[in-house]
């Protein structure tokens, strides 16, 4: 646990940015959210919307350059952009570790798994091969690979896509870290298997009292999972809170149509009609307004809107909850089912990549 | 386990094509004219004697008039027991000749393979982790000058430079001095550097490819995630996938090498080896010393085979040893 409420991880300002061949171009672009230890933190946007990166940013596994990343990432009151390379490379893997899309490419296949958990225990601790070996039996089996032991010396290619999963769990458990990144760590698994694996990694936060960011395009995930929420949209923070509150009552139009493309909604699963921006040239005014079917004039012109707090614990970057705006005309069509429908047993995304 | 069977399976294989290039051997060589045969026909009509009743005389001496068959199995037995003949123009047994010849081709050998194994894939990923730099492509244009420029010409060129103009080294090598001395290092740098020019061209191509494809593959974010160190991550997860598909042009080319271009190496240097050996044998028509050393290099290609096939299964822990 942190001291003085200092929030376990905190983002202010976090701009990333890659200088291409056609131009300079901003994935994330100023974005604000935190995470407590021990909740679920969940990053929902489409593919595209700069959620991956602004994790990746977090202890800057991106590769700077092309990549430039500026802002506060502030982990336990440390602020990690400005710590040197090295001091960074002891918190990867050891406090904050990361867990991604694909275990597939994600292992190195000419290694054993066991190697491959055990590794970022020999570069942080003065461990012997008996002690690592003996701790990631330990997590392999707790994370649920039978015969753990002998499975120690195979190569990932000998397991299936979800046991890679699980792997790769344990690789990052293995430093004991406070804080859990996990890139959509169930998209590339079928449907039986990502609900075990969510499973496990609620066990998991609970056993290893962590914070755990979790990045996800699928909402089904987002309501099993998620105690707050960060909607992404074009490298913004459109609206951030409490799950249950923006489940409820989502205030910002791009939420609502998230939550309307879902079937328990009413939805047909499909996507939002339209795309992202280019990331090249976004937008004047808020990235949303080409999509937005409540877009005015306001909406088109100078920055994205402030962030306002409509709720306790709810932010909504929208001219509608401005100064000067009126929320009825956003909320007045009764957007939301308002029946608390958090139960969300689906598995279909709203906007599949 | 499945390996042990893989390898013997291997090890028998090589057998079969070893046999197989031992059998056109003999057959080539019982269909060709024996020149002795030729010789004491010639002798003996000079000399107003009975051609045919001399050439009778000298197959029976020489175990020709035996059946094919017969003559089969005795060569074979001979190959495989290292029985491999006389050589007239050397005056000492065939085995004897390779050996020596092959005591001074490795004194060249052993270090041009050591360097071009460790050089080659090191210059190749350090090339791949400064991608289009000036580096980059400074290690890219010596791997294409090695690659292009015919091995016994720039021997030539060098020797001129070196031996001639600056008689930095001997223009002929010297077999008087030690194995391991400075004046041996010195004469065999410049065949080393010609040779290892030529055959790192190729290695460090792939594994600067290979190695690219490698360095932003997804574990290597794994590794970055992990808290892994650049030079650790380049010296374990790069480096390690690349071997696999370097093990089978580093074989390859330094088999090509060996069997090319160090033959004319070792005539442009004057060196006594296995080059030099067959060229003469060549020249004097010594038939069992050039069937000799023929033999000897078809081995080699055989056993280097052998171990590019073993050395790939044991590195690419995706093989299973039963589809094979
Ligand atoms: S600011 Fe305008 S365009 Fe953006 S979400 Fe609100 S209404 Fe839509």
């Amino acid at each position: 646990m942190t001291s003085d409420d200092q929030p376990l991880l905190e983002v202010e300002d976090l701009t990333t940015t890659f200088s291409t061949d056609d131009g300079t171009l901003t994935a994330v672009d100023g974005i604000d959210f935190d995470v407590e230890t021990g909740e679920t933190v969940c990053i929902v946007g489409e593919s595209g919307s700069g959620k991956t990166v602004a994790t990746e940013s977090i202890t800057k596994i991106i590769k700077t350059p092309p990549g430039h990343i500026e802002g506060t990432v502030r982990y336990k009151g440390r602020d990690l952009l400005s710590l040197p390379e090295s001091e960074l490379r002891q918190i990867r893997g050891n406090e904050i570790a990361h867990i991604f899309q694909n275990p597939q490419e994600a292992m190195n296949h000419c290694y054993t798994v066991g190697w491959q958990i055990t590794e970022a225990l020999q570069i942080h601790r003065d461990v012997s091969d008996e002690e690592a070996r003996a701790k990631a039996v330990d997590l392999m089996d707790r994370v649920g690979i039978a015969n753990a032991s002998s499975r120690f010396d195979d190569y990932p290619h000998e397991f299936s896509g979800g046991q890679k999963q699980r792997v790769m769990i344990a690789m990052a458990l293995v430093g004991d870290p406070d804080l859990l990144i996990a890139d959509e760590p169930t998209t590339a698994l079928d449907v039986t298997v990502q609900a075990q694996i969510l499973r496990l990694l609620d066990d998991l936060q609970d056993e290893f009292d962590m914070g755990v960011l979790f990045v996800t395009h699928d909402l089904g995930v987002v309501a099993e999972i998620a105690d707050r929420i960060v909607v992404m949209y074009a490298g913004k923070v459109m609206e951030r809170g409490d799950v249950l509150d923006i489940f409820d009552r989502p205030a910002h139009p791009y939420t609502q149509q998230l939550l309307e493309c879902l079937p328990e909604f009413g939805g047909t699963g499909g996507g939002i009609p339209g795309t992202l921006p280019d990331p090249h040239d976004p937008p004047d005014g808020c990235r949303f307004a080409p999509r937005c079917e409540y877009a005015e004039e306001a909406c088109r012109t100078g920055e994205q809107p402030e962030e306002v707090e409509v709720a306790p614990d709810q932010q909504v970057s929208c001219v509608h909850y401005g100064p000067g705006g009126n929320p009825s005309i956003v909320r007045s069509e009764g957007h939301g089912p308002g029946d608390g429908a958090t139960g969300g047993d689906s598995e279909v995304g709203p906007a599949d990549d | 386990m499945g390996f042990g069977r893989y390898v013997t399976a291997r090890v028998l294989w090589a057998g079969v094509v070893s046999l197989v290039i031992t059998t056109i051997t003999f057959l080539l060589l019982s269909a060709a004219p024996n020149p002795d045969v030729q010789q004491a026909a010639t002798q003996a009509a000079l000399q107003g004697g009975n051609p045919a009743e001399a050439t009778e005389r000298v197959r029976e001496l020489r175990g020709l008039d035996q059946p094919l068959y017969v003559r089969y199995f005795d060569f074979i037995r001979g190959v495989y027991t290292l029985d491999w003949g006389w050589s007239e123009s050397r005056s000492q047994p065939v085995l004897e000749a390779v050996g020596s010849a092959l005591y001074y081709t490795a004194q060249y050998s052993i270090p041009w393979t050591i360097l071009t194994i460790i050089l080659g894939p090191l210059v190749g990923v350090y090339s791949a982790a400064n991608m289009y730099s000036w580096k980059d492509h400074a290690a890219t244009g010596f791997a294409f000058f090695g690659y292009a420029i015919p091995n016994f010409f720039f021997g030539i060129i060098l020797l001129l430079v070196f031996g001639v103009w600056l008689q930095f080294i001997p223009v002929t090598y010297n077999t008087d001095v030690a194995v391991f001395s400075v004046e041996n290092a010195v004469q065999l740098t410049i065949p080393v550097f010609v040779l290892v020019t030529g055959s790192i061209g190729a290695v460090m191509r792939v594994s600067r490819n290979e190695s690219a494809e490698f360095q932003n593959a997804d574990f290597m974010k794994t590794a970055k995630a992990k808290g892994v160190s650049p030079l650790r991550a380049y010296a374990y997860h790069v480096m390690r996938p690349t071997l696999v598909p370097l093990s089978t042009t580093l074989v390859g080319q330094l088999l090509a090498l060996f069997l090319g271009s160090s033959l004319l190496v070792e005539v442009v240097f004057a060196i006594p080896g296995l080059g030099r050996l067959t060229y003469k044998a060549l020249i004097a028509q010594d038939t069992n010393l050039v069937l000799g050393t023929t033999l000897f290099f078809t081995f080699v290609a055989v056993v280097g085979n052998l171990l590019e096939d073993i050395v790939f299964t044991v590195l690419d822990p995706r093989i299973s040893y039963d589809d094979r």
